[in-house]
């Protein structure tokens, strides 16, 4: 049988159980008298060696072998956790990472034997022969013949008695022909009075679905029995039983890509129709908008991914950031179930790496100076991700000593690029640590040394259209707030015309639109501003920016508030065109680009217009 | 050829209600128990086809008696009867081995059903 269609799959799963081998052996680490976390271990490393002897990777099975069976002799308590122990097994599995990796790429290498001698020396500590072994790889069980994992539902005849112990004897009745999982609701669900004879679960068999379905139907009661997904039966009622099939992420960029030009083409189309007066034309267009826009969004929602799976890397980081820096550290992360757009994902990694060694290194003092100003000696970092309108927050919060502004402000000044102000404010702050360079010169050690990576993190940031804020307090702690659009791609926009061009703001970014009036205008810090509601809002004219000529100033114009985060500017413009989604094209900045702009869209009408980017006009 | 049966209830009127159903249908009562204990002892010693188990018994609820008497022969076929509001019972039983239930009040024909199904 040809393996090698099966190699993507070996490597995605594999993966997978290694980053669960990671976050259990971090949590054992924690608490080396768990058994919860040393048996996943134990489970996920023997999956990926029984996988592995299936491809016939050998130096992947032969490792995983020397692994789990240092686990099993740790499991079974006739070895002990040491940190030593630990540290071996990180450095395995980090090994087996690499190795699945080559693997999987058709350039597998042979095992790591001095590894291997490790982890059979700590196995059979007593230097004897080899201890009782758990099962050597055992390979190739042919896939087609493996049981198929069915998804049934059943329904009990809505008159019967006991429902619930009628539905216990299905489950009693289909473990008879193989093993029952995911059972909807659970069964103490069952067992609750008001159960209304509903449940699925999945059946992995080598039973026929006739054979299935005959012998369930023989329970008794049973009125039906369907051998279908849930969702596809509109069976709402069984959170979490839902079925998944793995997507290479290239296709649903493509497919994104592909929906972005049909919106394109459907506000042209949209265009056109109108202008045409023709009501069938009209019709069909209106038609083809509805399900362009259902399209649109079934296409972003699979791209949703949650945020976890990036968050898991960071214990692991954090972990041996403490290490590295001698330095004791509680990492917590919070909404890890928030979404993003798989692509923006992929991209927020980095940033965060970089915030959080920054926090570890430089936000958190020793254990001593923390104990010195009446801390816990343990540092804390918390990583949290909230949904904000549409933008999501992802918070790198520390406890530590805070960055200290006046220095940070003098050693701006020695560089040159001192900001006028005598106080620096968050807003300025984050400006002068991201500015490149702005600290890779690190004679002032500490605190000075937390512009490393804030630029690195700032322009990816604000390459996928978010922000990047500071708070920080001065012997408290300081915070890092990125802030990204929870899709890429394509974004709902305000269409604002100034000059004779049009300039698109995305909507998330925007809290209103108000007339300006000159009635409302005032001063803030010797800028012009208007107070909207009892709020001082400093203004910004789009003409003034791009040097428009054309067109003329009229005294009443209207005018958009911005809004990223707490800060917000009033951006007048000549006029209001309308919303749109837009399909925000790759672009190569060229030179000279002023920096408000952020990106490229082609509109309904085919014409060509600029992104402006919220952050920079505030 | 005829079934034989073991009824297990700690009420005379129980046990005699139900062997008379099932002797109405043609089954032989070989035996009865009112207690858990007795059920196992009888179920050894007279290896019946079928056997109706009350829930709620002295010297060892049917429950146990139901899990003592699977774990000599998980091949056996076991009936628990049951009153209403006894699910949480009725599913342990179920876990343990019994292969179906009635509940009380009976009515003849929903034992017999229950029976063929056990006995299929």
């Amino acid at each position: 049988m040809d393996l090698s269609k099966y190699a993507t799959l070996f490597l995605a799963e594999s993966r997978e159980h290694l980053k669960a081998c990671n976050s259990s052996l971090l949590e054992w680490e924690k608490e080396p008298a768990g058994v919860e976390p040393v048996d996943r271990l134990f489970r996920a490393i023997h999956t990926i060696k029984g996988m592995a002897a299936t491809m016939g990777y050998s130096a992947v099975a032969q490792l995983s072998h020397g692994i789990e069976n240092l686990l099993a002799g740790l499991r079974k308590g006739r070895l002990e956790g040491s940190p030593a122990v630990f540290q071996l097994l990180f450095r395995a599995i980090d090994t087996l990472g690499k190795s699945v990796e080559a693997a999987a790429a058709g350039a597998e290498e042979p095992p790591d034997e001095a590894l291997l001698a490790e982890l059979e020396r700590e196995a059979n500590p007593a230097a004897g022969g080899p201890a009782a072994a758990p099962e050597a790889p055992t390979p190739t069980r042919r896939i087609s013949d493996a049981p198929r994992s069915r998804p049934i539902q059943v329904t009990i005849r809505p008159g019967a008695v006991m429902r619930g112990a009628r539905a216990a004897l299905v489950l009693r009745r289909a473990e008879t022909l193989g093993a029952v999982n995911t059972v909807r609701p659970a069964l103490a669900e069952l067992e609750r009075d008001d159960f209304d004879g509903r449940f699925s679960f999945r059946l992995q068999t080598r039973s026929s679905d006739l054979e299935i379905t005959a012998a369930l139907r023989a329970v008794g009661d049973v009125e039906t029995v369907e051998i279908v997904e849930p969702a596809a039966a509109g069976g709402d009622s069984q959170p979490g039983a839902n079925r998944q099939i793995r997507v290479d992420l290239r296709r649903l960029d493509l497919l994104m890509k592909q929906v972005g030009e049909l919106v394109v083409a459907k506000n042209r189309l949209g265009v056109l129709a109108m202008e045409s007066r023709n009501p069938v034309l009209m019709e069909v267009s209106e038609r083809v908008n509805r399900l362009v826009s259902s399209m649109q969004g079934e296409v972003l929602a699979s791209r949703m991914t949650p945020v976890g799976e990036v968050f898991e890397r960071f214990p692991r980081l954090v972990r041996d950031l403490s290490r590295e820096l001698g330095k004791q550290i509680r990492f917590d992360t919070e909404g890890d179930e928030i979404e993003l757009d798989r692509s923006i994902l992929d991209e927020i990694g980095e940033p965060l790496v970089h915030l959080i060694r920054n926090a570890a290194d430089h936000g958190l003092e020793s254990a001593a100076d923390r104990t010195a100003a009446g801390k816990p000696g343990e540092g804390r970092i918390l990583i949290s991700a909230a949904r904000e309108r549409n933008t999501v927050a992802i918070r790198v919060t520390d406890d530590g000593r805070g960055i200290d502004r006046d220095r940070i402000l003098a050693k701006a000044r020695r560089e040159g690029m001192a900001p006028e102000t005598d106080t620096l404010t968050d807003d300025l702050l984050v400006r002068v640590l991201a500015r490149p360079g702005f600290s890779t010169a690190r004679q002032v050690s500490g605190v000075s040394g937390r512009g490393v990576g804030v630029d690195v993190a700032m322009s990816r940031v604000r390459a996928l259209g978010g922000t990047l804020e500071v708070r920080s307090e001065l012997g408290r702690g300081t915070t890092f707030l990125i802030r990204v659009p929870l899709t890429l791609a394509i974004v709902r926009a305000l269409l604002t015309e100034a000059g004779g061009e049009r300039y698109a703001v995305p909507l998330a970014y925007v809290a209103e639109t108000i007339d300006f009036d000159r009635a409302m205008v005032t001063a803030l810090r010797d800028r012009e501003a208007l107070v909207v509601r009892d709020e001082v809002i400093p203004t910004v004219h789009l003409r003034d920016l791009i040097a428009a000529r054309a067109g003329s100033r009229s005294n009443r114009r209207p005018t958009v508030i911005l809004e990223v985060g707490e800060r917000r500017a009033a951006l007048v413009v000549d006029a209001l065109v309308g919303q749109q989604d837009i399909v925000v094209e790759p672009f190569d900045a060229p030179r000279g680009l002023p920096s408000f702009v952020g990106g490229a869209t082609i509109l309904a009408d085919g014409a060509p217009a600029l992104i402006l980017d919220a952050a920079a006009l505030l | 050829m005829t079934h034989t049966v073991l009824v297990c209830d700690d009420a005379i009127f129980m046990r005699t209600m139900i062997s008379d159903i099932l002797s109405q249908a043609g089954f032989e009562v070989v035996g009865e128990a009112e207690s858990g204990l007795q059920a196992v002892e009888k179920y050894r010693e007279l290896k019946p086809d079928l056997v109706t188990m009350d829930i709620v018994m002295p010297d060892m609820g049917g429950i146990e008696a139901v899990r003592e008497i699977c774990k000599s022969d998980p091949e056996a076929k076991i009936l628990m009867c049951s009153a209403m509001g006894q699910q949480a019972l009725v599913v342990e039983a179920i876990q343990a081995g019994a292969k179906d239930f009635v509940v009380k009040p009976f009515q003849p024909s929903r034992v017999l059903e229950a029976v063929q199904r056990v006995l299929a």
